[in-house]
């Protein structure tokens, strides 16, 4: 049986017919991840890029990688898997058998015995692999493509490993017995050994060649710039297959940017306690730099990394956390008990999945930064220096309750917390009173995104009733409002998905900070009493109405709805200083349409 | 001395009052010279205002009961 719910997809949902052309049938891999079809379509985009066709290295070549990786990490079911999608690819059976008890002596040409070697060390030997392994490789006739191509299917080979041991598939044949000894068992290391790990060593490129990809021009960078603020280098090393990183962005927007199911601040915290278990202090500063743009501290992150025990995350979160951790350093190991500990703890199986998603793209950016050697970005935005998560002392970074933790990840004191306890136990009395005490915000997000009076009242609706249905999944690490308001941005976002009207919300950063104000008369020195307050208001609704829709949002979750900065961003999951540029944006904009209705008379702007 | 345009890099952190005392010093020095700047802090305060007290987006509140009713009628009618 597999670990978590499992619900029917369609047979003409797009992965699964692409694994039927590719392979013949849909690995049960997948339909165990039926729950988020979006996970499900990341994998299948980078399979499909990395995996399926023959490029620089052969099918076969890749398959066999994929192969003894799992063997090693004793990953049953991609072993009967790979084994027969390589019989099908016309490798004999006793090659296969030869491969899984000494690739060394299955009479391989060298070339193929080095290519394995290098694959075995960087996936579970990773913290030797140094630019000699590279040049082995590159003795052995390989080209930088072969060699980009080898890591990319070490990291994919990681990421579907660590995340099978998840979601524990049912075998799609019947299953290879492992022998046991076969397998080099993964070194569970110290974590805190990664304070000490290695330093940069004054390397500024990666060990194989580049080529230069502008964002103006390359669709995947602009969404990578708008994520961290910059192109890290670990996404720069991997230049020369463009088409990887296309599949690459998406899919780290589907698993790791989407947060209908996580909050990105519980993502980011796994992606970071991974990447420090893995002892990789690149993704650990990297990730750091994010949690930090959500609001945390970062000592906060630091103590994540170094011993999130220590930190002041909920409980609940330290348990997924030592999920997470256990997952990605001890993926065999994994049992039902597990499950049902997070099950208990109130996660829900779409949340389990997610976390376990994410721990296995960790593993996947991990292995790609340490196997292409890509250096610490070093043009990483103001306030990194203090920050590099070369931690000098892994002592007693300890931080007290509150300092500066963002609501979502602690619990809070919350004065809807009696009402809230009896709806979801079905006191619908309880979940009204909830409802009116908070119907002017949720009228308010839906109009911010959605922009229509209409629309917002039928949404409105609809985001209350998904509300009562989904109030049992809340778990108080939030405030209510803030559970409620989100669900009711979903809500919003959802129709805008519905009507096809997504672009509006995703445009690139690009030109906010060209805007330059172009009125400069002086105002009224009392405004206010120029108009009426009901055409004051008229005036308003109309100026922020006419705002561009991304702009529209800021201004109404800021402005009028007053949450602060930090709870923008986080909402909309933006850094916090791309929301302070857009704010600012559209603050400009607002001030641009009310100033012929406010402006002193020409007459008078003398001062 | 700082110039307009590291004023306006600084202006929004400096409307929501997040910067340093001494940035913030030298930037109502610069303020304190520079008209068209003046004129580009007021109207923007003034906008920010005028906006937060316009009660702009009230939802009235015989359409919120109205939704809000709506919404009841239909879970008792589902709970029962």
């Amino acid at each position: 049986m597999p670990f978590l719910r499992e619900v029917p997809l369609d047979d003409d949902f797009g992965p699964f017919v692409a694994y039927r052309e590719s392979y013949g049938f849909v690995p049960n891999f997948f339909r165990a991840q039926a729950l988020l079809p979006r996970l499900i379509e990341a994998q299948a985009s980078l399979e499909g890029v990395i995996l399926m066709e023959g490029k620089a290295l052969s099918r076969i070549q890749k398959q066999k990688i994929h192969l003894v990786i799992a063997a090693a990490l004793q990953d049953t079911y991609w072993v009967t898997t790979r084994i027969a999608t390589l019989q099908s690819l016309g490798v004999s059976k006793l090659q296969v058998g030869q491969l899984l008890e000494n690739f060394q002596q299955a009479g391989l040409p060298t070339a193929e015995v080095a290519l394995l070697d290098f694959c075995l060390k960087l996936s579970l030997d990773w913290q030797t692999v140094g630019l000699e392994d590279i040049e082995k490789l590159r003795s052995q006739q390989f080209d930088d493509f072969a060699i980009l191509e080898a890591v990319l299917t070490c990291a994919l080979s990681r990421f579907f490993s660590v995340l099978s041991a998840g979601v524990r598939p049912e075998p799609d044949f019947e299953p290879y017995k492992l022998t046991g000894a076969g397998g080099p068992a993964i070194k569970s290391p110290d974590r805190r050994s990664f304070a000490h790990g290695p330093q940069p060593q004054g390397r500024k490129e990666p060990y194989i060649r580049t080529v230069y990809l502008s964002p103006k021009t390359f669709g995947p960078f602009a969404g990578v710039l708008k994520t961290h603020g910059f192109i890290p280098n670990v996404y720069r090393a991997q230049s020369l297959r463009p088409d990887v990183l296309q599949a690459a962005s998406s899919s780290v927007r589907a698993i790791l940017i989407t947060a209908d199911v996580l909050s990105r601040i519980q993502k980011e915290c796994i992606f970071v306690a991974v990447s420090a278990a893995i002892l990789n202090s690149y993704c650990v500063a990297a990730h750091c730099n994010l949690l930090r743009g959500f609001g945390l501290s970062p000592e906060e992150g630091d103590q994540i990394a170094l011993d999130h025990h220590q930190s002041s995350l909920s409980t609940a979160d330290k348990s997924l956390l030592d999920f997470a951790l256990k997952l990605a350093v001890r993926p065999s190991e994994i049992c039902l008990e597990d499950i049902d500990g997070l099950r208990e703890l109130g996660f829900a199986d779409e949340q389990i999945l997610e976390c376990e998603a994410i721990t296995a793209l960790s593993n996947y950016v991990n292995m790609l930064q340490i196997g292409l050697g890509a250096e610490p970005d070093f043009e990483l935005p103001r306030g990194y220096e203090q920050n590099k998560v070369y931690l000098s002392e892994a002592g007693d970074r300890h931080t007290g309750e509150g300092s500066g933790v963002p609501a979502s990840v602690m619990a809070v004191e919350d004065p809807d917390a009696g009402f809230v306890v009896k709806a979801q136990v079905g006191d619908l009395r309880a979940f009204e009173e909830l409802i009116r005490r908070h119907s002017s915000s949720v009228y308010r997000v839906l109009m911010a995104i959605l922009g229509n009076p209409e629309e917002s009242q039928d949404a409105m609706q609809d985001a209350l009733l998904s509300a009562f249905k989904h109030i049992g999944g809340f778990q108080g690490r939030a405030k209510f409002s803030t559970w409620l308001v989100s669900i009711a941005r979903n809500t919003a976002l959802q129709r805008l998905r519905d009507r096809k009207d997504m672009q509006s919300l995703d445009e690139s950063p690009e030109g906010e900070e060209e805007f330059r104000p172009r009125q400069i008369r002086a105002w009224q020195d009392d405004p206010e009493q120029i108009h009426s307050k009901s055409e004051t208001k008229k005036l308003v609704e109309q100026s922020i109405l006419g705002l561009p829709s991304k702009y529209r949002i800021v201004v109404m979750l800021r402005d009028i709805e007053q949450l602060p900065t930090e709870d923008v961003a986080r909402q909309l999951g933006l850094t916090v200083p791309a929301l302070k540029a857009r704010l600012l944006r559209g603050r400009l904009m607002l001030r641009e349409s009310l100033a012929p209705h406010f402006a002193a008379s020409v007459g008078k702007a003398a001062i | 001395m700082i110039t307009c345009d590291e004023f306006f890099a600084e202006f929004g952190d400096y409307l929501e009052n997040r910067i340093p005392a001494d940035v913030r010093q030298r930037l109502e020095e610069h303020l304190s010279h520079c008209r068209a700047c003046h004129v580009l802090y007021d109207s923007t305060l003034k906008t920010l205002k005028i906006v937060t007290d316009s009660s702009s987006f009230e939802l009235p509140s015989s359409v919120s009961d109205r939704i809000i009713d709506r919404v009841m009628a239909r879970l008792h009618k589902e709970q029962s």
